[in-house]
């Protein structure tokens, strides 16, 4: 079953990400990934993420498939034009990848090339209403190609982001756009990752609920720094108390996927450092979970 | 207005050596408002260089460089080219050429042309426009997520809008919470809905033209 298959048979399904790597060998990427096979539904191959240079997200989500992991391959407008963005969705279509998570993209100058040119000749909006074109059939003018892609198409949402209302239209605009499936950027609170399934299922996707364990209180700082109201204080004492803040952090978020486990769609690991954790977890929330996923 | 910088005097003796007599032109219009390139600037550069042995011939700031008729009309141009050995020119991209295009020694820039902007309290600028040839600001009651967002986003705000700070300059406000306070207090909100097409970006391919022959 793909992830969308999964999705719409209400299976809740579990995601991470998985960056390629600064160079050119990705043979220790995929064998880290190993204890994980069959265990996550798919994986995330981000697309130069911070804007700094990797591997092309396009050929290390072809190298997952090959090995037999199901990539959800991440695409944004920062480096590309609506001709290159076309042409690397066929290609992917060509290649057998099957899901697509697309969004604008962190600005250039943020990352380690901060000179370069930034492109954002689409928005996230319209590069999913582009996607869902090539799976009608059709080029973004209109032209008809030979075969219709059938992407899967993904999109993300930042609850911690404003202003509220605009961000909760441009999220149905990119549901009405044709995206199926929404992560989000981690959530460290269960009323509030409730409430954003609620709203995501509301606009009729599916909530997939972003999930990134707290490895110190740097870790900490550092997140807040990006989004204040994003980690709870009583986050930040336990990690202050704790003898062994990534012990702490990761069972953190370990409860709170258990508790998204109860309502939710699926979760989104944003971090795959504790691989055998995450492998003996995501079998203990499988074996212990609602009836509805002993399959 | 065009909004431009002055060099670091420093980099213009370097450019302005070896030329022999410098003529400087300002602009009373963009580059004086912005205090990097009228008539006192003009002054300063003069009495900078010839603080360091560079003779300069003259300092005219015409009121609008860029406005040919202007120009030749006071024969500023052709005393300049028939007395001088090379034109230092403050004024922006647009005049500079204008400049170069009427005299037969050459033409250096002593300015960075930086955007199209506004005056704040006459002490800095705001980039406003990027002259991008397709205007959207009816939509997003007259404010440009063009040119005020550096993603160009014209569908909301991008995920990295906290705090009412852009993601890619804290020190900077993301242009979609103005846009959001203004629709609301003019009654328009629900305007921004609607799912906005991607630009045609023809209308912004250099060299553009404007014709007024042939207009109704
Ligand atoms: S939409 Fe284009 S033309 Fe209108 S103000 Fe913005 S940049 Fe200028
Ligand atoms: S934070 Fe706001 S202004 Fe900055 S890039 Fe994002 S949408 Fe544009």
């Amino acid at each position: 079953m793909t992830l969308c298959e999964k999705l719409s048979k209400g299976k809740f399904v579990i995601t991470a990400e998985v960056a390629p790597p600064r160079g050119i060998d990705y043979h220790k990427v995929l064998s880290g990934l190993k204890p994980l096979k069959g265990k996550v539904d798919a994986f995330n191959v981000t697309d130069c993420q911070r804007s700094m240079v990797r591997m092309s997200s396009l050929v290390m989500s072809h190298l997952l498939l090959k090995e037999g992991f199901e990539p959800v391959l991440q695409l944004t407008c920062r480096d590309r034009n609506r001709i290159a963005l076309q042409s690397d969705l066929l290609g992917a279509a060509a290649l057998g990848i099957r899901n697509i998570c697309l969004m604008t993209g962190d600005f250039t100058t943020l990352g380690d090339q901060p000179d370069a040119k930034p492109v954002f000749d689409l928005d996230s909006v319209q590069l999913i209403e582009l996607a869902s074109s090539l799976n009608r059939g059709c080029l973004m003018n209109g032209k008809e190609i030979d075969a219709r892609t059938n992407f899967c198409i993904g999109a993300v949402f930042n609850p911690f982001a404003g202003p509220e209302t605009l961000q909760v239209w441009k999220l149905e605009k990119k549901v009405k756009a044709g995206a199926r499936f929404i992560q989000t950027q981690p959530i460290y609170d269960i009323k509030l990752a409730e409430e954003v399934s609620e709203l995501i299922s509301s606009t009729g996707a599916y909530p997939i609920i972003g999930l990134l364990p707290i490895k110190s209180l740097k870790m900490a700082n550092f997140m807040k720094k990006l989004n204040p109201t994003s980690v709870p204080d009583s986050l930040v004492e336990g990690l202050e108390r704790s003898s062994d803040p990534a012990r702490y952090g990761w069972e953190y978020v370990v409860d709170l996927a258990k508790g998204i486990y109860e309502f939710g769609k699926g979760i989104h690991f944003m971090l795959v450092g504790k691989v055998k954790e995450l492998a003996n977890f995501i079998d203990y929330l499988r074996n212990n979970g609602r009836g509805n996923e002993k399959n | 207005m065009v909004v431009v910088r002055l060099k670091p005097l420093e980099d213009i003796l370097r450019e302005v050596s070896g030329y022999g007599k410098v003529f400087i032109f300002g602009c009373q219009l963009g580059s004086a408002r912005c205090k990097n390139g009228g008539l006192r600037e003009a002054y300063r550069v003069a009495g900078f260089l010839e603080s360091k042995g560079i003779k300069v011939s003259g300092v005219k700031s015409p009121g609008g460089t860029c406005i040919l008729e202007r120009l030749t009309s006071k024969d500023v141009l052709r005393e300049a080219g028939r007395n001088s050995d090379v034109i230092l020119s403050l004024a922006c991209g647009a005049g500079t050429q204008l400049i170069a295009e009427h005299v037969s020694i050459p033409v250096l820039t002593g300015v960075s042309t930086l955007f199209i902007g506004v005056e704040r309290e006459g002490k800095h600028f705001d980039e406003y426009c990027i002259a991008c040839g397709e205007c959207v600001i009816s939509e997003t009651g007259g404010i440009c997520p063009i040119a005020r967002c550096p993603k160009s986003l014209v569908n909301g705000p991008c995920g990295g809008a906290i705090a009412g700070k852009c993601e890619v300059d804290p020190s900077i406000p993301c242009i979609w919470y103005k846009i959001a306070s203004r629709m609301e207090e003019i009654g328009e909100i629900e305007k921004l809905r609607k799912t906005m097409p991607p630009k045609d970006h023809r209308s912004c391919i250099y060299p553009r033209e404007l014709n007024l022959e042939g207009r109704s």
